[in-house]
């Protein structure tokens, strides 16, 4: 048993196992830190697939900030989650019955697949030997799938609009600043020159 | 394969250090420090806030708001990092994908200035 | 070189979990959506790993955009359980029946 098949057990057993944890731990906190365990021990794997980038975007947009989202939910809203638990136990035996019928599905399905005679011609776009991971992605990411590329771009879009349209709420009466309508201010508009005859007053 | 696990080998002695090391600092504690306990000194202590209560404090949807738009911004970003290293590979054709990519951000960008969810008031 | 049935074997476990996650927690939406989120890292082990032993990018190109979309997805999700919260003062799944006819 080499270094890397060490590395795998590793990953795969805490992967699964906090997977596990996240759909049964009683305090929902804590199943938002087991899933961010679950996708560092995912980034392991991909790292000992080769998939080198993908395992850093995995920390970087999942662990950075996606499970810091569903975080802040969690601690957000004022929910008395004991309450949301009950029922587990009644749902244990549907829940378990699914779980083993589609994992028996899929284990057939690894037993008798195999590769089609000739499949490594139609790769799409094959691994360049000599050049690093990241580099390979973007040569083909730009070019060959720029549409996808393009269509990403506007689900990040789509996401920005439809996330500021549900939340983003103004308290009325807030004086805000306006800096054009301050450096729009001359001397006429901002003071007033009286004169003002002595004993009088204004 | 082998040359990734090398690639990062001080990563996993980085990992297994800081592991060691935090390890150690929890559990020396118990086995050295001197110990002289009263009930002051046993209890919890936060400044300006209950020792034992409830965590979870309804706080401001506007924090929400500020990590949403943190995401978006964050996978622009990682959208670049593949762009930047293949940059003289894709050629003025990635080039222009990348600036319509951009543009259509900076729309939302724009909406999300004009709208003020960015100012905190 | 682990084979690729071993790394298959544990995307199958993750996406049961999910699967499991959904009917075991049926009264919480954010169980249900860190779930979907196991659910969506098994695929994308699935992906990487084809990608990665038969040698073609496409797998991990299309690996990336299910990141991308899942985490627009998690992000408007919860937007959307907020501002339901806000009105509702509850995510309860069977709370959510406003347009029963």
């Amino acid at each position: 048993m080499n270094i890397v098949t060490g590395f795998f057990y590793l990953f795969s057993t805490v992967l699964i196992a906090s997977a596990v944890m996240v759909i049964s731990a009683r305090n929902p906190v804590h199943s938002v830190l087991f899933l961010i365990l679950a996708f560092v021990n995912a980034a392991g794997l991909f790292l000992l697939l080769g998939a080198e980038f993908l395992a850093m975007i995995l920390v970087i947009v999942y662990v950075g900030a996606v499970a810091v989202l569903f975080l802040f939910v969690v601690m957000m809203l004022d929910v008395d989650f004991a309450e949301l638990k009950q029922g587990f136990l009644q749902y244990l035996p549907v829940g378990a019955l699914i779980g083993i019928a589609v994992l028996v599905e899929l284990v057939f399905v690894l037993g008798t697949w195999f590769q089609a005679p000739g499949e490594l011609i139609t790769r799409a776009s094959a691994v360049k030997p000599g050049v690093s991971n990241t580099q390979a992605l973007g040569q083909v990411l730009y070019t060959q799938y720029v549409y996808f590329f393009e269509i990403s771009g506007l689900i990040l879009l789509t996401a920005m609009i439809g996330a500021i349209v549900l939340t983003l709420r103004h308290k009325v009466g807030v004086k805000r600043q306006d800096i054009a309508q301050q450096v729009a201010r001359t001397k006429e508009t901002a003071m007033e020159v009286k004169k003002v005859p002595s004993r009088v007053g204004v | 394969m082998q040359s990734v696990i090398a690639d990062y080998l001080p990563l996993v002695i980085f990992m297994a250090l800081s592991l060691v090391i935090g390890g150690a600092l929890l559990v020396a504690p118990f086995a050295l420090a001197f110990k002289a306990p009263d009930s002051e000194k046993l209890s919890a202590y936060e400044c300006g806030f209950k020792a034992f209560d409830d965590a979870r404090m309804k706080f401001d949807i506007r924090f929400y708001l500020v990590s949403l738009l943190f995401i978006i911004f964050d996978l622009e970003v990682a959208f670049l990092f593949p762009w930047a290293i293949a940059f003289k590979d894709v050629g003025l054709f990635g080039f222009w994908a990348m600036i319509i990519f951009l543009g259509v951000l900076t729309i939302g960008f724009v909406y999300e200035w004009n709208k003020g969810a960015l100012e905190w008031d | 070189m682990i084979p690729l049935e071993h790394y298959l074997t544990v995307a199958a476990i993750l996406f049961t979990l999910g699967v499991a996650g959904i009917f075991l927690n049926r009264k919480n939406v954010i169980i249900i959506m860190m779930s979907v989120e196991l659910i969506l890292l098994a695929v994308n082990i699935n992906l990487v790993a084809f990608s990665s032993f038969f040698g073609d990018l496409t797998g991990q190109v299309f690996a990336l955009f299910i990141l991308t979309v899942a985490a627009a997805e998690a992000a408007i999700g919860l937007a959307i359980l907020v501002t339901y919260y806000r009105n509702r003062g509850s995510i309860a799944v069977e709370d959510i029946n406003m347009m029963k006819g």
